[in-house]
């Protein structure tokens, strides 16, 4: 009996030593980063050199005194706008199409789901150069020069599309196993009972599927979060622009001179401001940890990034 | 009777089914564009290009090594996630996540300053293996993306395996390792080929956390995403469409082979 015990312990002492490696090496890899954000001597020394921007004192604090900094503010309230846009819009396209993938025969389907499945899968600078090449050659770019009006590197239209196309996908393959949880039958028995295919869905199907609904929306709102790429490649950076480039609405919401996040890191980074990006960093991976913490709460029981 | 647009409430699936189709085709088009852009006689130009392999087989087989690295570590501990109920299991899965979850250049921000600290400059003084600039940054920045992404995908199929076999085998005398190699695998044998296929294509997509940590080194360190970046920087359109070419061939034949197996790519 015990030695049954003792081989019981070593299996559970060997499974769980792999995802305690897991655990360790992730934990390692962002809170050993916390002494980033403290500015050493060197740093400031060699800043002097390849400083950037007017005001260097700034940037000799903590984190890159980050919460002084107007492009820290604007830069979260534009990403955290953008993406509530971008999932507003996934969720408004993305549930009518999940809901008619899920149940209706549409001819070529294995298709539709091959192409959602691999864009997954899809570098992000793919997606970048596809929109790039879509957007500005060939039909739709004599259409944006007859309207005057481009749709790369903007903040509303660009940055909205550039990071709706992730989120939508991880998005829809979330609502459609939503709707595949929720048994055809019942609706048939609404149906049956006199209620239109509308009133069905909204007091039938609509309900039961909520809670993966709920998931995807979180999903694809974290998605957008994280995207880096297509951002960067069909938006870039517009910190440097001058303020006369902005219109008067993007000033209102304090939208001007701000960087999508993620690109922001990488643009601190390429400046020589370890400690500011590092903020910023962390800002993100509170954000991104929050949301999946929520998405393992509610129990949404997995997703692939 | 069942003609949708006859019925009360029609509008409902016509909506549906439009939305769906406009859908597809706009996201058609996007990953079709770079063929239209670059035509087909370009497409055969850079195809022969020795450039074009090189980078193919550098991306080939760095996903291959750091795939394999994933699953040694990501089927273990997915099976640890799928079976053991321990406190703090949502912190703890949440904290494994967090590489997949956050954006990849942050990653590689990260391992930026992880990699001058403790295991890994020990690693470099004993073993003479420096993990930076050279094609070994280039393998951490896929496993540690990967290998969360593998723990996350073997969880669930290994969720999908009902515990009841486990419990017979166990029952009848087998030991727990016999019960895991014996039992488990086998019928989870599917489920973790076919996510092996999607790791492998996920480590290939892998390139932001190169940006910043790994660099380029024309020929060693750009595997073909990052590579389009480098000659999109460059201003090679014609490399960049070619390559987004490949790229997208990759992705879509690993999809495609994956659910031939009979995997699924959305683990609900």
């Amino acid at each position: 009996m015990s030695g049954k015990r003792k081989r019981r312990r070593i299996f559970h002492a060997v499974f769980y030593s792999f995802a305690g490696f897991l655990f360790l090496y992730s934990a390692y890899l962002f809170l050993s980063n916390l002494d980033q954000l403290f500015v050493t001597e060197a740093a400031i020394q060699t800043r002097e050199i390849t400083s950037w921007g007017d005001d260097r004192e700034v940037l000799n604090q903590f984190g890159g005194g980050f919460w002084k900094d107007p492009y820290f503010w604007k830069s979260l309230n534009l990403t955290v706008v953008i993406t509530l846009i971008t999932t507003l819009i996934a969720s408004m396209l993305g549930i009518p199409t999940a809901y008619a993938i899920s149940r209706y025969r549409i001819p070529g389907m294995s298709v539709v789901e091959i192409l959602f499945s691999s864009l997954i899968v899809m570098p992000g600078s793919v997606i970048g150069i596809c929109l790039i090449v879509m957007f500005n050659y060939g039909p739709l770019w004599k259409l944006q020069n007859a309207l005057g009006f481009r749709f790369a590197h903007s903040i509303f239209p660009g940055m909205v599309i550039a990071s709706l196309v992730l989120s939508f996908a991880l998005g829809l393959s979330a609502w459609k196993a939503a709707f595949d949880s929720v048994n055809p039958r019942f609706e048939h028995v609404a149906r049956s009972l006199g209620s239109s295919r509308w009133r069905a869905f909204r007091t039938v199907t609509f309900p039961l599927a909520k809670g993966g609904i709920i998931a995807g929306i979180i999903l694809a709102w974290t998605r957008a979060m994280a995207e880096f790429s297509a951002v960067l490649f069909f938006c870039g950076t517009f910190h440097e622009l001058p303020a006369s480039r902005f219109s008067d609405f993007t000033r209102l919401l304090q939208m001007d001179q701000a960087d999508w996040v993620s690109v922001a890191v990488w643009a601190q980074v390429e400046f020589g401001n370890i400690e500011y990006a590092f903020a910023l960093a962390f800002v993100l991976v509170l954000i991104g940890g929050m949301s999946v913490y929520v998405m393992h709460r509610i129990g949404a029981k997995g997703y692939v990034w | 009777m069942n003609m949708a647009l006859g019925s009360r409430g029609g509008w409902w699936p016509a909506l549906c089914v439009g939305t769906a189709v406009t859908i597809v085709a706009v996201y058609l088009l996007l990953v079709a564009s770079n063929w239209i852009y670059l035509g087909w006689h370009d497409t055969l130009y850079f195809f022969s290009k020795s450039r074009m392999w090189e980078r193919f087989w550098l991306t080939v087989w760095t996903s291959t090594v750091s795939t394999s690295f994933s699953l040694l570590i990501g089927i273990p501990s997915g099976y640890a996630l799928s079976r053991f109920r321990f406190p703090c299991h949502h912190l703890v899965a949440s904290v494994i996540d967090l590489p997949i979850v956050v954006s990849p250049a942050v990653v590689g921000a990260f391992l930026f300053g992880v990699t001058t600290r403790f295991p890994f400059d020990w690693i470099s003084e004993y073993y003479g293996v420096y993990i930076g600039r050279n094609v070994y940054g280039v393998l951490l920045v896929q496993f540690t993306v990967t290998a969360a992404f593998c723990a996350r995908l073997m969880k669930a199929s290994f969720d999908m395996i009902p515990t009841r076999f486990e419990s017979v085998s166990r029952s009848l005398g087998a030991s727990p390792m016999r019960t895991f190699f014996k039992v488990v695998l086998p019928m989870a044998k599917n489920g973790i080929i076919a996510s092996m296929i999607v790791v492998w294509a996920r480590a290939a997509a892998e390139w932001e956390g190169l940006m910043l940590f790994v660099g380029a080194t024309e020929g060693k360190t750009d595997i073909m995403p990052f590579a389009i970046y480098l000659d999109w920087n460059g201003g090679m359109m014609g490399w960049v469409t070619s390559m987004s070419i490949v790229c997208i061939l990759m992705a879509v034949s690993a999809i495609t082979a994956m659910r031939m197996i009979g995997g699924r790519s959305n683990v609900w």
